[in-house]
């Protein structure tokens, strides 16, 4: 009877050597590549850094930061990508993955095709377009010309009105296909009983899309809404190779004008920089939650 | 055998003591460059190194090549790391490397063969810290026989009148031919050398260097009188339409072969793209090069004054383990005879003290004559704007000045407002 404990706590005793070692790869990994620099970050964020020597400065670069006009011009254009960009993919997704769910004639080879521009990286995208955007000889004006409708030929990244939504229009081309693929897979996985038993009801294509596969589907779309919102959110490489924030700020984002003030201004201080960079983060972490947590409602989320 | 086992030991021991010696004294100076794509600097500055080498057995450079966007970048991780080369390219305007005690003083080197004015770009509290290979004027180039087909007489003095250069402009655009082609795809200035140009020229150089330190403010009227000057040019169809998005090699092109264009507004390291074979971005072998000066501007105290740079550089690391052959290797740079090599390579003016009448290449003879001349008289503002301006005031004036501005999507009136608000 007495033994009996001791044997219980025997069995329960957890292998600490083997547990350390498993982890301490990863966790050296993570402090040293997120943890370490995201807390050095902040730290810097208080401080004017600069070779060889930091200086506290309290809280002077948020100060400075909160009546910098760039960056909430950036703040804004990077907004109005996130926003925009995830509903326009998702939804343009959703419907070519219902054409390709409904075998519409030559579904393999659209399917390959509309998915093609994933696999591009955004340096090659981004000439692609300078190139189609081009005023002189690009598509895009060449076939406004051949309509007719030459008037309409712009310099569609040279001009503050059209260059921030000619950018979005591109990275909802390149990320549609991403989107239709998994949307694709959340299709064939719907359960087909229910489809049968809508069938089965007499419900119409438009009744099984509304009351059947858009709620089934539900949780893959809230899920695709958030990546791209968090990828908007992050948005640099297509702005560096197109324009670079031009013209007039009107495509500067945030990921750029924190590159800007880190590499391309004439300082070496990399407290200001850090001050943008913490307050995105901020701002980034609070809107996934607060989506999260209003989509976990009904949903449970997976990203 | 005894002996031969001694011997042998003996001689592997001075073996290895006299690869230790030589491994001792062979040293790497690492070298870090733009001008990775302008392959007659690149060859030129190679053919120093192999001199050095030649002259210093023992030492050897390890040049990397590099775009400059990507060696600023670089650079500035490696220099906060204490990884930077011995020797590195930089720019006079990059004050905060002097600043922040990045740079080696070079006031050992041999300054009686570096132009004055060249030395005076580099020097920060009295010490010189760069050695000012490549030095450039504002020059407004154009196609002779295109001019000769508008109709248009280039004047002696190679400077237009400001209704001449209107009339000149509207001239070309009646024949669809884009008068001045200029582009800002992928740099920061281009756009504004028309301003900074007419600038100078309207204010004089004294107030035109307090307008962009901040001193004088961007409202004044003769600020603004330019600016519609400008403006007018523009509206009248001076650039092409790809302005927002032509890039620099795209630019150069468009001038001198597809499609074509009037004139074109550049540094005189023009030559470095342009003198390049036809299949590398050259310019067309029989093209028709002239060279005028920017138009007289309306109101003007100096029509004479114009912008002269230093552009390309190279400085030491002030961490440097290796300071005299460091010092040793730049010396290399510094004579006539290393000077002439440069313009009739490179074809761009230096700031090494050189005798261009000794250029043999005729068409790099040709080119600093036509230099010359439209030098002649000149008074000088040394830098363009993004060299004098740092921080806001230069991150606006690229965005107003460089871009928005010339490409008419802002008034004159919020230019002058939105830069005034910068300093």
């Amino acid at each position: 009877m007495g033994e009996a404990p001791a044997h219980r706590d025997d069995g329960l005793r957890k292998p600490w050597g083997t547990i350390v070692a498993f982890l301490l790869p990863a966790v050296t990994i993570y402090v040293a590549l997120t943890a370490y620099p995201a807390v050095r970050t902040l730290w810097n964020s208080f401080h004017k850094v600069l070779p060889r020597r930091d200086e506290y400065v309290g809280l002077a670069n948020y100060v400075e930061l909160a009546g910098d006009e760039i960056f909430w011009k950036a703040v804004r254009n990077t907004i109005v990508w996130a926003c925009t960009s995830p509903l326009v993919e998702v939804s343009v997704a959703m419907l070519l993955a219902l054409a390709l769910y409904a075998k519409v004639p030559g579904a393999r080879f659209f399917r390959v095709a509309w998915f093609t521009p994933v696999l591009m990286s955004y340096v090659v995208v981004g000439i692609l377009w300078l190139w189609i955007y081009n005023y002189d000889w690009g598509p895009v004006n060449a076939a406004l010309r051949a309509l007719g409708l030459g008037a309409l030929a712009h310099p569609w990244l040279g001009d503050p009105a059209t260059a921030l939504p000619s950018l979005i229009f591109v990275t909802s081309w390149m990320w549609t296909g991403f989107n239709m693929v998994v949307l694709l897979a959340a299709l064939h996985s719907l359960p087909r009983e229910v489809i049968e038993a809508a069938e089965l009801d007499n419900c119409g294509w438009g009744g099984k899309l509304v009351f059947v596969i858009l709620p089934l589907t539900r949780a893959t779309v809230l899920n695709l809404i958030v990546l791209s919102f968090i990828g908007k959110m992050k948005i640099f490489d297509l702005v560096w190779i197109t324009t670079k924030g031009n013209p007039l700020w009107a495509t500067e984002t945030v990921s750029t004008y924190v590159y800007k003030r880190a590499f391309e201004w004439t300082t070496f201080d990399l407290g200001y920089p850090s001050t943008i960079a913490t307050v995105w983060f901020v701002i980034v972490l609070t809107t996934v939650l607060a989506m999260t947590w209003a989509f976990r409602r009904r949903e449970k989320l997976e990203f | 055998m005894r002996v031969g086992g001694r011997s042998a030991l003996v001689a592997i021991s001075l073996g290895v003591l006299a690869w230790a010696a030589a491994a001792a004294q062979a040293k790497e100076l690492t070298f870090w460059s733009h001008w990775a794509a302008e392959l007659p600097k690149r060859e030129f500055v190679e053919a120093v190194i192999k001199e050095f080498e030649a002259k210093n057995p023992g030492t050897t450079i390890k040049a990397t090549w590099y775009e400059k966007t990507a060696l600023y970048a670089g650079l500035k991780t490696a220099l906060r790391a204490g990884q930077a080369p011995d020797i590195f390219y930089a720019e006079p305007d990059q004050a905060e490397y002097m600043d922040n005690g990045f740079l080696l003083d070079l006031s050992g080197l041999d300054w009686s063969k570096v132009e004055p004015w060249a030395k005076e770009a580099w020097t920060h509290k009295g010490k010189p810290y760069g050695l000012p290979l490549e030095a450039w004027t504002m020059e407004l180039y154009y196609n002779t026989k295109m001019m000769e087909g508008l109709g248009v007489q280039v004047p002696d003095n190679r400077q237009m009148s400001p209704d001449a250069f209107m009339d000149m402009v509207k001239k070309a655009k009646a024949k669809g031919i884009t008068p001045m082609a200029l582009g800002v795809g992928d740099r920061p200035y281009p756009g504004a050398h028309l301003t900074h140009e007419a600038l100078v020229k309207r204010l004089g150089t004294d107030d035109y260097d307090k307008l962009l330190r901040g001193k004088l403010p961007w409202t004044d009227p003769r600020v603004v009188d330019t600016l519609k000057w400008i403006r007018s040019l523009t509206e009248a169809g001076l650039l092409p339409n790809t302005f927002s998005t032509l890039k620099l090699a795209e630019a150069h092109v468009y001038f001198h072969t597809n499609p074509g264009a009037l004139t074109f507004l550049n540094g005189s390291w023009y030559t470095s793209r342009a003198f390049n074979p036809v299949d590398k971005g050259g310019q067309p072998k029989d093209f028709p090069l002239g060279i005028m000066q920017f138009p007289a501007v309306p109101g003007a105290v100096c029509n004479e004054c114009r912008t002269i740079a230093i552009g390309g550089s190279y400085v030491a690391n002030a961490e440097t383990k290796n300071r005299k052959e460091v010092l040793a290797f730049l010396g290399t740079f510094l004579s006539q005879e290393v000077g002439n090599r440069w313009l009739e390579k490179v074809q761009v003016q230096t700031g090494i003290k050189t005798d261009a009448s000794k250029v043999k290449d005729t068409q790099a003879a040709a080119y600093f004559s036509m230099i010359e001349k439209t030098n002649a008289g000149a008074k000088y503002y040394f830098g363009i704007p993004i060299q004098v301006m740092t921080g806001k005031p230069k991150e606006v004036y690229i965005q107003v000045f460089n871009n928005a501005f010339p490409a008419g999507i802002i008034s004159v009136e919020d230019a002058v407002k939105q830069q005034a608000a910068a300093y």
